[in-house]
């Protein structure tokens, strides 16, 4: 008993050490300084996270920041990394994915000198810089390439978690199909409900559904649900030719294999790199305050990837939608 | 004495009373099919969905089986199948799809043998054994993937780059079109006739697509259930769960064979990761497992810590969620389902004059009748917790007839009881 507890002990010194090292550790040279509080899934994940990350490494290298990048993995992550983040006086500290919501506000009430960036959110505050992505818009474009596209006058929809930043992302989809072709069928299926984490990590099951349709005849499939897309270009891969994903925030076509390429469609464009490079120049130049910024298709926050040249045929119409949405001659719903 | 007795033989439930009740509740069902018009009920691409997503929480409750019946609680499952979607990934990623499932349950297998050297050697307790085991996991492969992954296209400190190749999958031949052969059953489904339109959907979604990997778990049912009731070492493996003192008495090592114990339980959950990692998917991303070596434990539970029990209860929750997955609107037909066998169960209890089983049985009639009348839609937050839900009914009604192992959980040392 006695040698156990001297274990524990041993363990616990052990971990305070490490603690300590790592708060001792951030004391980085320069003064301008970006933290970047990633949400689950992180860099890597190929799309939402990933495109915060590029915002990033640009205001590293063309802004001269000193970037720190901490990484929730699980949800109960995001206010300590953000407090870590808060605590090593960063000038300026991007809280990346909606999820941030209850954390976010108090602290950055106890930070006043720094400003925080929250991508998906709103928060009242001086210091707080808001991002308003119109993904609705996007998504109107990639579902009028998707029914543009079809043979079959069917398509499909899969989302993460079920709740109204993504059924903006689905009312977006369908609206932009349903312009093209009134009678297309959108198929929509959702891997979780609200708060249920696993929605954005379950390849397993959004391939399960984007399979499914695909052998009932669909022919395209577009997916909001962070890491689970992956799921949905093996189902496309698996299914074989003629089947298309569309993939979602970055340009996936940069992530897939050769063979995985030859049925990536587009991706609706969300530009969390340019929001978080906008607020870094801000922070630099003395500009930013707190406050609520449109991104959409008239300032380019939003739109959809060329890459691969699949949409070429197609960009005309695509481009003519896009200025009567920019004119508001089209109006997008934002729920389905 | 009579627990020692009952250790030397299965218990077998008389096959033919078993065949009798799986033609009933499919006639049942098909029954429901023709009334709702929900074709996806039995259709083969709900059955295929339904037996990957069937295949990893299988394998997850013989994990649970095998720790238990050796007589050491494994709440650590989840954890030893991240390791295995981990390893199965790397393994999958560097050498190719066997070399990645063999990694996978050495992964497992790991897990496995920490969890032993933390419960038998320092006699740690075993439920927080088990709980450090998924933090540890978790974290850990983490950090792994910092080092392996991180910079590797499409790579990540989350999630690793996709694999080589892929586990064959076959489309067994004279069933379901294989080797240019007729899709013989494929022909009959679309017929849709009742109970062999349904016969015909269920048997062609088993035989079609099918990864050689699905195939492998669950035969391992059956050889579970060899090993442990038909073979000396399994008598001594399950009298480690059942009295260890007893089988120290009459010469077994129990201390070896929990150790042995224990890393077949990893072997499997680690199995069951790297399927997910492997054949579910075809690259490891963090999260992957999402709860599912808790549903395995719960499958056990509900499966009376016996193989062919696990199978059941991982099939009824493979099934719900691949009929959400495939076909999300038929779901409210399995409230009809309920309602008619319920029903059924009311009319034999008058016919026996069992008031008491009468009364729940018309009860769950009327509830699952006026489910299926009102409810479109079933909310996602439902469907998530039916696993546990199921759980805790069987918990709650099947408790006097479940037997789990008498010393599961108890801490053993040997020569304790002098």
């Amino acid at each position: 008993m006695i040698k156990s507890k001297r274990l524990i002990a041993g363990a616990l010194t052990a971990a305070l050490a490490l603690t300590a090292a790592a708060c001792g550790g951030d004391d980085a040279g320069g003064d301008l300084t970006l933290g970047v509080a990633f949400d689950t899934g992180g860099r890597g994940d190929g799309t939402f996270n990933d495109a915060a990350g590029r915002g990033a490494d640009q205001a590293e290298s063309d802004l001269d920041y000193t970037v720190q990048e901490l990484e929730a993995t699980t949800a109960d992550d995001r206010g300590p990394n953000l407090e870590a983040l808060a605590g090593a006086e960063n000038k300026l500290i991007v809280a990346v994915g909606f999820a941030f919501g209850d954390a976010l506000g108090p602290i950055a009430e106890a930070n006043p000198d720094t400003y925080f960036g929250w991508i998906d959110g709103y928060y009242d505050g001086p210091n707080i810089i808001t991002t308003a992505f119109a993904e609705h818009e996007g998504s109107f474009l990639v579902g009028a390439a998707a029914a543009l596209k079809s043979q079959s006058g069917h398509i499909g929809f899969i989302g993460g978690q079920e709740i109204d930043l993504i059924k903006k992302f689905e009312a977006g989809y369908i609206a932009g199909a349903k312009a093209v072709n009134p009678d297309i069928v959108v198929e929509s299926q959702y891997l979780g409900a609200a708060g249920d984490n696993a929605a954005w990590g379950s390849p397993d099951k959004a391939k399960e559904i984007a399979l499914s349709w695909y052998n009932a005849g669909a022919d395209v499939v577009y997916t909001a649900a962070g890491g689970s897309g992956r799921g949905m270009i093996e189902a496309a891969v698996e299914a074989g030719d003629g089947k298309w994903a569309i993939g979602v925030d970055s340009d996936e076509y940069q992530f897939d294999t050769p063979e995985q390429q030859a049925h990536r469609l587009t991706s609706m464009l969300k530009r969390v790199d340019v929001a978080v490079y906008e607020m870094a120049k801000n922070v630099k130049e003395g500009t930013a305050a707190g406050g609520f910024y449109p991104f959409n298709l008239a300032n380019d926050g939003v739109g959809y990837a060329t890459s691969g040249g699949h949409v070429d045929d197609i960009v005309d119409q695509l481009e003519d939608f896009k200025k009567q949405i920019v004119a508001g001659d089209i109006v997008v719903p934002t729920a389905p | 004495m009579s627990g020692v007795i009952s250790l030397t033989r299965m218990p077998t439930s008389g096959p033919r009373r078993l065949l009798v009740l799986g033609f009933g509740l499919l006639g049942i069902m098909s029954v429901v099919r023709l009334i709702t018009g929900y074709d996806d009920l039995t259709s083969s691409g709900t059955i295929g969905a339904a037996l990957r997503l069937t295949v990893p929480i299988l394998l997850a409750g013989l994990a649970g089986l095998w720790a238990e019946r050796v007589g050491i609680l494994n709440i650590g499952i989840e954890g030893m199948m991240i390791l295995g979607t981990w390893f199965g990934a790397f393994g999958a990623w560097k050498f190719g799809p066997w070399i990645g499932l063999l990694l996978a349950v050495l992964g497992g297998m790991l897990g496995g043998a920490i969890h032993a050297v933390a419960t038998i050697r320092f006699n740690i307790d075993q439920v927080i054994s088990g709980v450090v085991m998924n933090l540890l996991s978790l974290y850990g492969m983490r950090y792994l993937s910092e080092l392996a992954f991180d910079g590797v296209p499409q790579g990540g400190i989350s999630q690793s780059p996709p694999q080589r190749g892929a586990i064959p999958r076959i489309d067994v031949p004279f069933l379901s079109g294989g080797w240019s052969t007729p899709d013989i059953l494929g022909w009959f489904e679309e017929r849709g006739w009742f109970l062999i339109g349904d016969l015909a959907g269920i048997t062609r979604g088993l035989t079609t697509n099918l990864s050689l990997a699905s195939l492998l778990a669950v035969l391992l049912v059956p050889a579970s259930a060899w090993v442990l009731w038909r073979t000396t070492f399994g008598l001594r493996l399950r009298s480690s769960g059942e009295s260890p003192e007893s089988a120290e008495s009459l010469g077994v090592d129990v201390i070896r064979i929990r150790y042995l114990g224990l890393l077949i339980s990893g072997g499997f959950a680690g199995l069951g990761g790297g399927f997910l990692a492997i054949v579910s998917s075809s690259y490891y991303r963090q999260g992957q497992t999402a709860g599912r070596g808790f549903i395995g434990l719960a499958t056990m539970i509900f499966g009376n810590w016996r193989p062919s029990g696990v199978l059941g209860g991982a099939a009824v929750f493979g099934y719900s969620e691949g009929l959400k997955l495939v076909a999300g609107g038929s779901v409210t037909g399995l409230f009809l389902f309920i309602a008619i066998a319920a029903g059924l169960v009311v009319i034999a209890s008058v016919v026996a004059r069992r008031s008491r089983r009468g009364v729940t049985a018309l009860i769950t009639t009327g509830v699952a009748m006026l489910a299926y009348l009102t409810v479109d839609e079933v909310p996602e937050s439902l469907t998530q917790s039916l696993p546990y839900v199921v759980t805790l009914v069987v918990l709650a009604t099947a408790s006097q007839r479940l037997r789990p192992p008498a010393r599961a959980g108890v801490p053993y040392r040997p020569g304790g009881s002098h």
